[in-house]
């Protein structure tokens, strides 16, 4: 379990959770399409220095929203994941509920993230 | 036109990198965030957004734009930007990757308020002198010109330098700039107050509502696209590895707006979307400078500004080191005459 996922930041709360392997993101998929809570699935890559830029604002907003969940997958780990959800530029944030898709935001847009993640909370 | 405002008029550098490994990765944008930052703060601009994909990375800046491919820096900004400035620290950055400088080209074009400008842009000799002394000894080919219309106020200004004398068959460059822009389609480009937007939402809305979406028609091109208060717009696309980037300055008395992308052999629909871009904005004037276009791509441009009921004024050309030929072309309203 540990070496699947690991999270970036060590509060209960607020964390962003990076996914690693196929098992723990359909695991965490099927979890996120039995509960009512919101997911926002943030694509990256290591060389993506936009991901990189927008990275801190992405922790604020894991704490200022701590009853959503915040899910990142290295789009190079991943890459049939990514393809699922056609990922063709970087970052790109997809706000998941019951397994469906709401909305998304592609590129670094802080202010839009955070719009559309108090949208979709409830 | 007004006594001052700010400048539309880009500023434009591109550098050129190679390795010594046939293979250069990720090359530079194995740059971290916060070197880029650092050239940024000395150009005195910032991030507003940015949007990459497995080509290149793209920044929207709060003075235009930044592209970073792995052998090539693009830069371009507007107002009283020190955009040479720059140039050491790239080169230096790139250094520190192994990457070494082979060609570097510098282009803009007239200053609506020339006097506005800090050192070294308040000629473009001193521009010249300038780049001559912080470009390195082995960009030995180089070679300066102010490319004329026969509007006063609208000339091309080039400086290329390269280790080597002719271009290797990089993609061309189209670079349109438009003033006098229709004051209605201008207005697009203002923030109403209390729309209940931020940059981000209000930049897609410009973008849709004024047409610029429909400019690349290929649905997997992604755009990055930002509004500024109380007016301004900016966008960069992104599709393959092929960028494009337009700017505005709605502001009546010194309206402009810039229009760029990159071609190849494989795109045939540069010239349409060039016609599109005009579209937006119905200026009175246009001028269009490519590098490294064949002839045709430059005769099938001026076609398309010309199907807008716009009047080609001139076409003038000079060929540069490293960067090949350069064709200027200026068009005006048949209304309008005026230089």
């Amino acid at each position: 379990m540990g070496a699947q996922i690991s999270s970036q930041q060590r509060s209960d709360h607020g964390e962003v959770l990076l996914v690693h392997s196929l098992d723990s993101w359909n695991t965490r998929f099927q979890n996120s399409k039995a509960s009512n809570k919101l997911m926002v699935i943030d694509f990256s890559a290591e060389w993506c220095r936009p991901c990189k830029f927008i990275e801190p604002a992405v922790h604020d907003l894991a704490v200022e929203f701590s009853d959503v969940d915040f899910v990142k997958i290295d789009i190079d780990e991943l890459p049939d994941v990514a393809k699922d959800f056609e990922v063709k530029a970087m970052p790109t944030f997809v706000l998941v509920k019951k397994g469906k898709e709401q909305e998304r935001v592609v590129g670094v847009k802080k202010d839009e993230l955070h719009r559309i993640i108090e949208k979709h909370r409830f | 036109m007004a006594v001052s405002g700010f400048e539309g008029f880009e500023k434009r550098l591109e550098l050129q990198f190679s390795g010594r490994d046939p293979v250069i990765g990720i090359g530079l944008r194995e740059l971290d965030f916060k070197s880029l930052e650092q050239v940024l703060h000395q150009v005195q601009c910032t991030v507003v957004s940015a949007l990459g994909n497995q080509h290149f990375d793209s920044y929207v800046l709060s003075e235009s734009s930044l592209f970073v491919y792995p052998n090539k820096i693009i830069i371009k900004t507007c107002g009283t930007t020190q955009l040479l400035k720059s140039v050491q620290p790239f080169i230096n950055h790139a250094r520190t990757l192994n990457l070494r400088i082979v060609a570097l080209r510098y282009t803009r074009g007239s200053f609506i308020f020339p006097e506005a400008q800090p050192h070294p842009h308040t000629s473009f000799h001193e521009e010249v002198v300038y780049l001559e002394d912080n470009i390195p000894e082995h960009l030995c080919y180089r070679k300066a010109s102010v490319i004329p219309s026969k509007l006063t106020s609208h000339s091309w200004h080039v400086f290329s330098a390269g280790a080597v004398e002719y271009p290797d068959g990089v993609p061309y460059t189209v670079e349109m700039c438009m003033t006098d822009l229709d004051q209605t389609l201008a207005r697009k480009f203002f923030r109403h107050p209390n729309d209940g937007k931020n940059g981000d939402s209000a930049g897609r809305e410009m973008t849709e509502l004024t047409g610029i979406s429909r400019i690349n028609i290929n649905p997997n091109a992604h755009i990055c696209d930002f509004a500024f208060d109380p007016c301004g717009y900016s966008m960069n696309g992104i599709d393959g590895d092929r960028y494009s980037t337009i700017h505005v300055t709605p502001e009546h008395g010194f309206s402009y707006a810039s229009f760029e992308c990159v071609g190849s052999v494989y795109n045939a629909d540069i010239a349409d979307m060039v016609k599109k871009a005009v579209k937006v904005f119905c200026p009175g004037t246009v001028s269009v400078a490519t590098t490294n276009a064949s002839d045709d791509m430059c005769m099938r441009i001026k076609g398309a500004v010309e199907q807008l009921g716009m009047k080609c004024r001139s076409w003038s050309m000079d060929e540069f080191p490293a960067a090949g030929t350069v064709v200027f072309q200026t068009f005006t309203t048949r209304r309008n005459i005026r230089t």
